[in-house]
């Protein structure tokens, strides 16, 4: 399934649900819960971590961090 | 008194909303059975004195780190009486993660107001909030207050006179006993089903109360992160920042370190001539004075940093450091957020050490504690100067940069280098990977405001006053006395000589009498008892005692060098102890005694070893154990003695 560190750059997707493990509470409290908005903004050097931007702020989030989050497939918005 | 607290996200303007309710009536304080510094501040409302809380910003109250359990055990009274009313602070540009730490809270039942922040932001976002609709849902007072810009505070006292128990926007059974549950550290289970469905309940309220017109974003500080997280604009622009850093305390600290420094002789010259001479003259001038000095002298360099750090900060550049630097630390086993105690640690351990608190990871934060001493504090900066001028004269250029700055930082780097190697043999003892998380919100970039900037700087000097300040009187005297008393026959032996010198009418009597008696000291018997373990690193007796004498703070090396060359009370008279020290030949070789070797060797042992006593007694407060001041103080130790043996043998 499409996890958050698979998307693009500026495509807006949402969030379906989050990978049952150690960081689900972090990520759910910090506002990574099913129908967010989520876009990639950019990344640090070397592509990791990424930054994106969770509703309405920026949240930078480790690749193996963003691959808890699981992505709607079909909210492809540019 | 009563307290009220102020409660919120981190970036909220949560901490200048504090700033504008307190104004400078405010004092930082231990909050009740922790070691966390809080701020706090008097103010009036309806007549009655009241105490105002600044508490960490949380973004939920199931916290993960020591730092952030000072919230929970403070709301839930676990010293001391619960708060009489908390002060909530949401973004309105961000209501939605601001509102789960307020559902969380709702649930306590303590009576509450709240005030709204970042409404220009969330206009400039096309965000609108129905503010009535909003206070009926969540049964408080609601005022929009940007802290930034808005001065008048009547309103916002009026605000916070409205105190009262709010509604429950999600309610949860038994909430109070779970949360205690998790500040004894117990696991609560189905914590992130119940933030899912608080979230729930909260896009319920999102939706009655707030409309955006359009559904993109525009961020400005998109535009500055697009460069200054850059694969090459980005290190290039980091590396810039930390060069001007350096550059800033090292040109600015000049001045007020040379006025504490003629202040400091005055008050010396004031002593000797009202004092009587003696040991208590002695005392007052060179136990007590030169100890006070010895603490004050950092507080310009210390401050000068914090206060760039501070702007970075407060800006949103540093987390952006964070951010960059991820990649790299997790791969010798620190994280992004170590960055920070790291750079800080070329000022002063201490504030740095505890600096480390933000990390959530125990061994990464054990880790990044225990290489912040290896940069190279304000206090070793005069020893280098002192030793670089014995290596190569100030005119010297190796092409266009001047071959001291180059042999400073190349004294500098040595310290990295060593920190950067800990930080991975550390690694490879911890091998077990636990939890190592980053989750870092990038804030938005804000012009820096002064009063912030200055207020945190003070609390690092202040840490550094408290933690070392004692510390280093306390050795300063101590070493007075050892190097004022000494063996009966010693020392009159010392004396008899100096008579000679004073009847040969040498003009530098008075100071060969000093270091003749310096010698005769106890602290010249320890200097000579040690010698044979520090000669094969090219040290002689006199360098023993400076080594033990910078227990107190390096830098004391630098005076007590200079009363054992006799270049006279000025202890920051470089030229003077250099010229003597480079005049002293070996009498079997001929070579100079303390030459490049000796130099090279001293440098590596003060930038590798950990002298500094207070940084011992501050890592022990934050690890709970002497065990890892221990192991640093022979660890280090050793390291620092092998590599100034080997550096000492190529170099000769």
């Amino acid at each position: 399934m499409l996890t958050a560190k698979d998307i693009h750059i500026r495509e807006i997707h949402e969030i379906a649900s989050l990978v049952e493990g150690n960081l689900t509470q972090k990520l759910a409290e910090m506002g990574c819960v099913p129908g967010t908005q989520i876009e990639k903004l950019y990344t640090a050097p070397g592509g990791d971590p990424i930054a994106f931007r969770i509703d309405a702020y920026i949240l930078g989030l480790r690749k193996s961090e963003a691959d808890q989050i699981l992505i709607k497939e079909n909210t492809v918005n540019h | 008194m009563k307290n009220i607290v102020l409660i919120g996200n981190p970036n909220c303007g949560k901490s200048t909303l504090f700033n504008r309710l307190t104004g400078l009536g405010q004092k930082t304080s231990n909050l009740p059975g922790t070691t966390v510094d809080s701020y706090q501040g008097e103010i009036v409302l309806n007549g009655e004195a009241i105490n105002l809380i600044d508490l960490p910003g949380i973004y939920s109250l199931f916290t993960s780190t020591e730092y952030e359990h000072v919230v929970i055990s403070h709301l839930l009274g676990d010293h001391g009486n619960r708060p009489d009313g908390i002060v909530f602070v949401l973004d309105a540009s961000n209501l939605r993660r601001n509102l789960l730490l307020l559902s969380q809270v709702a649930e306590l039942k303590i009576p509450s107001t709240c005030i709204l922040t970042m409404n220009d932001t969330a206009k400039r976002r096309n965000i609108g909030i129905n503010l009535s609709e909003f206070q009926e849902l969540l049964g408080l007072d609601i005022l929009p207050y940007n802290p930034r810009n808005d001065d008048k505070t009547d309103a916002l006292f009026d605000n916070l006179g409205k105190l009262k128990i709010g509604h429950r926007i999600y309610k949860t059974p038994e909430f109070e006993e779970r949360l205690f549950e998790h500040f004894k550290g117990n696991k609560i289970r189905g914590l992130s089903t119940e933030t899912l469905n608080r979230y729930g309940s909260i896009d319920g309220v999102i939706k009655k109360i707030s409309f955006k017109k359009t559904n993109k974003y525009s961020f400005n500080t998109l535009k500055i992160d697009r460069v200054a997280t850059h694969p090459v604009y980005g290190i290039f622009i980091f590396f810039l920042i930390i060069l001007a850093l350096f550059q800033g305390v090292f040109t600015l600290a000049k001045y007020p370190m040379d006025l504490i420094e003629s202040g400091f002789s005055w008050l010396k010259s004031l002593a000797s001539a009202h004092l009587p001479n003696g040991y208590i003259g002695d005392f007052v001038q060179n136990g007590l004075i030169s100890g006070l000095e010895g603490v004050v002298i950092f507080v310009p360099q210390i401050f000068i940093l914090f206060f760039l750090i501070g702007i970075l900060e407060d800006s949103g550049y540093m987390v952006r450091a964070s951010f960059i630097s991820d990649r790299i630390m997790r791969k010798i086993g620190l994280n992004g957020r170590s960055i920070i105690p790291l750079i800080g640690g070329f000022a002063c351990s201490i504030p740095s050490i505890l600096a480390a608190r933000t990390i959530r990871n125990k061994r990464e934060r054990l880790a990044t504690m225990l290489i912040t001493p290896l940069m190279s504090c304000s206090a070793r900066l005069p020893v280098y100067v002192l030793l670089i001028s014995i290596i190569i004269p100030t005119s010297v250029f190796w092409g266009p940069v001047p071959a001291q700055t180059l042999l400073m930082t190349l004294a500098y780097f040595a310290g990295i280098i060593l920190a950067l190697i800990i930080a991975i043999v550390f690694q490879l003892f911890n091998k077990k990977k636990q939890d190592s998380e980053f989750i870092l919100e990038l804030p938005t970039y804000q012009s820096p405001r002064l009063q912030t900037v200055l207020h945190s700087a003070w609390i690092k000097c202040k840490s550094f006053l408290n933690e070392a300040g004692k510390v280093i009187i306390i050795i300063s005297m101590v070493l007075w006395a050892l190097s004022s008393f000494g063996p009966e026959n010693a020392k009159i032996e010392a004396i008899k000589e100096s008579q000679i010198a004073a009847l040969q009418n040498d003009p530098d009597s008075a100071n060969i009498r000093k270091s003749l008696l310096l010698e005769a000291s106890y602290a010249g018997h320890i200097g000579k008892f040690i010698e044979p373990a520090i000669k094969p690193l090219g040290y002689d007796w006199k360098t023993g005692i400076a080594l033990i004498t910078s227990f107190a703070a390096r830098e004391v090396f630098v005076g007590t060098m200079s009363t054992l060359f006799q270049a006279g009370e000025d202890g920051e008279n470089v030229v003077g102890i250099r010229d003597k020290m480079q005049s002293e030949r070996d009498l079997v070789t001929g070579k100079p005694k303390y030459g490049a070797p000796y130099a090279i060797s001293l440098i590596l042992f003060y930038a590798f070893a950990l002298q500094c006593m207070s940084t011992m007694a501050v890592l022990k407060k934050e690890t709970g154990t002497w065990k890892w001041s221990i192991i640093l103080f022979f660890g280090y130790g050793t390291i620092a003695y092998i590599s100034a043996f080997i550096a000492f043998n190529i170099f000769s």
